[in-house]
C-alpha cells in the first residue's frame, strides 16, 4: 500500500474536517478562537510539508473540495469460520444491528472506536485519510493466536484458549493493528530494527489512546497496558506490554519474561523479532507515556497530537532511528505549541529514556548526516 | 524423528516461545505421531528452501516459525513466514503447533489437559 505521492495529505492540511464542523456547529468565541489557533498551526505545518515534499503547489490549491469532506465510516465484518480462506462470509455491514457473535461485535465496535478516534481528534478520515472502508476478518484459522494487519485488512484469530483469548477482546489491539495501516500510509517505517520498533510503538501509542478515549481516562488514570485481558488465566501476566513500566507485563513459565527495555542502556540488539521490533518499542513507548503524564489531562490532546504530527512530518524516513524520531517530535511540539512546557516535556521524556535531543537551532535542522544511526542497514531481518 | 519449533512475531515477543522447543513424538498419542510423520513426508520437508513465504508489503505482526527436523542423520531447518498457503506446508505447521501445544499443556502443573 505504498503510495509514492503524498498529495492526499493536503486534503487535511487545507482545513481539517473536524475544524470546519467545529466552526459551523459551535458559536462560542472560545471555541472559535481555539479553532482558529489550530488552523494557524496547520497552516504552518502545511507550509513546512510543502517545502519538503515532492508535491507541486498546484496539487494543494486545486483541492478545495476537501473542505467539504465528511467522515465516512464503512465497516464490514467477515466470518472466516475457522478457515484461512478469504474472504469468508460477510456477517455485519455498516449500520446493521449486532449479531450473537461476540467476536463480530467486538471487531465492529473496535473499528468504530479507532475510526472515531482518528476522526474526532485528528480529523483523519480513516486509515488512508481518504475514507478507506474498514474490513475485519474474525475466526481466522483454528486456535489461531494472533491478530495482524496484512497491508490492507485486519485479521483476528480466536486464540488457542490455553495462552490467549480471542484477539478481538482488546480495543487497543484492534487500534494497534489499524494504526499499522496509518503508519504505512504516512511513513512508511520499515518493519526492522529501530524503525520497526518506532512502527510498533506508534501502534501502541494510538492503541492505548483509543482505549483511553473510549474509557475517558486521563493520563494519570490510565493503566498504559497493551492487550490487557488477552491472556487466559493460565498465564502469569497482565498484558502484552506496559508503556509505563516496560518489561513488567508478564513473567510466565511458557511465555517467558516480558523482554522490553524502558531505557537505551538496556537496548536489545538481536536478529530475532525483525531486530527486536516488539522488544525495543518499550523505549519510545515509555517516552510517550512520560510526555503524557508530564503534561497531564487527556493524553490524546497534546502528547497524542505531537506524536501524530511527527509521524506525518516529511522528515520521516523509512529507516529512521529513535534519535531522528525524537528530534521530529521536538519540532512538532515547537510547531504546535511554541517553546513551552510541551517542548520541555518532550525533551525531558526522551532524556529519561536515554535519548538526548540537541537544542534545536533556527529553522529546520538538516537530518542528512547529522545523526548517527546504528540502524541504517537496510533490508529485512536475516535468517535466524 | 526429532522436531523442533521456534516461534517469533505475532502481537509481542515471547522469549519462551521463541526458544526452540522440541516436540517429542514418543509422548504423543500414536495416531497423532503418525500424522505428524506423514505431514513431514508429504511436505517434502528435506527439499524445502531455508525460507518459505514472504511478508506482504506493509504487513505487521505476522508470525514466523522455524522448524528443524532430524531424521536418520539428516537435519534441515526451514523458516515459514505467515501466511503459509500451500496446503501441505500449512498442514505440517498445524500438526507441529498442535503437538507442541498439547505437550505444553500436559507439562503445565495444575492445568487440565
Ligand atoms: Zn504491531
Amino acid at each position: 500500500m505504498f503510495h509514492p505521492t503524498r498529495h492526499r495529505h493536503s486534503i487535511h492540511c487545507i482545513l481539517p474536517p473536524y475544524l470546519a464542523r467545529s466552526i459551523a456547529q459551535n458559536g462560542s468565541s472560545e471555541q472559535r478562537e481555539r479553532a482558529l489557533r489550530t488552523l494557524s498551526t496547520d497552516s504552518t505545518f502545511r507550509a513546512l510539508r510543502l517545502a519538503g515534499s515532492r508535491t507541486t503547489p498546484s496539487t494543494l490549491v486545486t483541492r478545495p473540495r476537501a473542505m467539504m469532506v465528511e467522515s465516512a465510516l464503512h465497516r464490514t465484518i467477515y466470518d472466516l469460520r475457522n478457515s484461512e480462506a478469504f474472504p469468508g462470509t460477510p456477517v455485519r455491514f455498516e449500520g446493521q444491528a449486532a449479531t450473537e457473535d461476540i467476536a463480530v461485535t467486538e471487531a465492529y465496535d473496535g473499528l468504530g472506536d479507532t475510526f472515531n478516534f482518528f476522526w474526532e481528534i485528528f480529523g483523519r478520515n480513516s486509515i488512508d485519510g481518504d475514507g478507506m472502508p474498514l474490513q475485519a476478518f474474525v475466526h481466522y484459522g483454528k486456535n489461531y493466536d494472533n491478530a495482524f494487519w496484512d497491508g490492507r485488512r485486519m485479521v483476528f484469530g480466536d486464540g488457542d484458549g490455553d495462552l490467549f483469548n480471542r484477539f478481538t477482546i482488546c480495543p487497543d489491539i484492534i487500534a494497534h493493528e489499524l494504526a499499522h495501516g496509518v503508519t504505512e500510509d504516512e511513513g512508511p517505517l520499515w518493519y526492522f530494527r529501530q524503525a520497526g520498533a518506532l512502527n510498533e510503538s506508534m501502534s501502541d501509542v494510538f492503541g492505548s489512546l483509543v482505549r483511553q478515549m473510549k474509557l475517558q481516562q486521563k493520563a494519570d488514570a490510565a493503566d498504559w497496558l497493551i492487550g490487557k485481558g488477552l491472556f487466559t488465566g493460565n498465564v502469569e501476566g497482565v498484558a502484552l506490554r506496559s508503556m509505563k513500566n516496560p518489561g513488567t507485563a508478564f513473567d510466565d513459565d511458557v511465555l517467558g519474561k516480558d523482554p522490553q527495555p524502558g531505557h537505551m542502556k538496556d537496548y536489545v540488539r538481536t536478529w530475532e523479532d525483525n531486530g527486536g521490533v516488539h522488544i525495543n518499542s518499550g523505549i519510545p513507548n515509555r517516552a510517550f507515556y512520560l510526555v503524557a503524564s508530564q503534561l497531564g489531562g487527556y493524553a490524546w490532546e497534546r502528547a497524542g497530537r505531537i506524536w501524530y504530527d511527527a509521524i506525518r512530518d516529511s522528515h520521516i524516513k523509512p529507516d529512521m532511528g529513535f534519535l531522528d524520531f525524537a528530534r521530529i517530535t521536538m519540532m512538532s511540539a515547537m510547531r504546535l505549541y511554541g517553546a513551552g512546557e510541551e517542548a520541555d516535556a518532550v525533551r525531558d521524556a526522551w532524556e529519561q529514556v536515554g535519548i538526548r535531543v540537541p537544542k534545536p537551532g533556527i529553522g529546520i535542522p538538516s537530518f542528512v548526516g547529522a545523526v548517527t544511526r546504528p540502524s541504517t542497514q537496510a533490508g529485512r531481518a536475516p535468517r535466524a | 524423528m526429532r522436531i523442533e519449533i521456534k516461534r517469533e512475531g505475532g502481537p509481542a515477543y515471547f522469549p519462551g516461545l521463541a526458544r526452540p522447543r522440541a516436540v517429542d513424538l514418543t509422548s504423543l498419542p500414536p495416531e497423532q505421531a503418525e500424522a505428524l510423520r506423514h505431514s513431514v513426508q508429504a511436505a517434502r520437508f528435506f527439499e524445502l528452501p531455508p525460507v518459505v513465504g514472504t511478508p506482504a508489503p506493509g504487513a505487521a505482526d505476522a508470525r514466523r516459525f522455524t522448524l528443524t527436523v532430524e531424521e536418520e542423520g539428516r537435519r534441515h531447518t526451514v523458516q515459514f513466514i505467515e501466511p503459509v498457503e500451500e496446503p501441505r506446508l500449512h498442514d505440517l505447521l498445524e500438526q507441529v503447533t498442535k503437538a507442541e501445544r498439547a505437550q505444553r499443556r500436559g507439562a503445565r502443573p495444575g492445568t487440565p489437559g
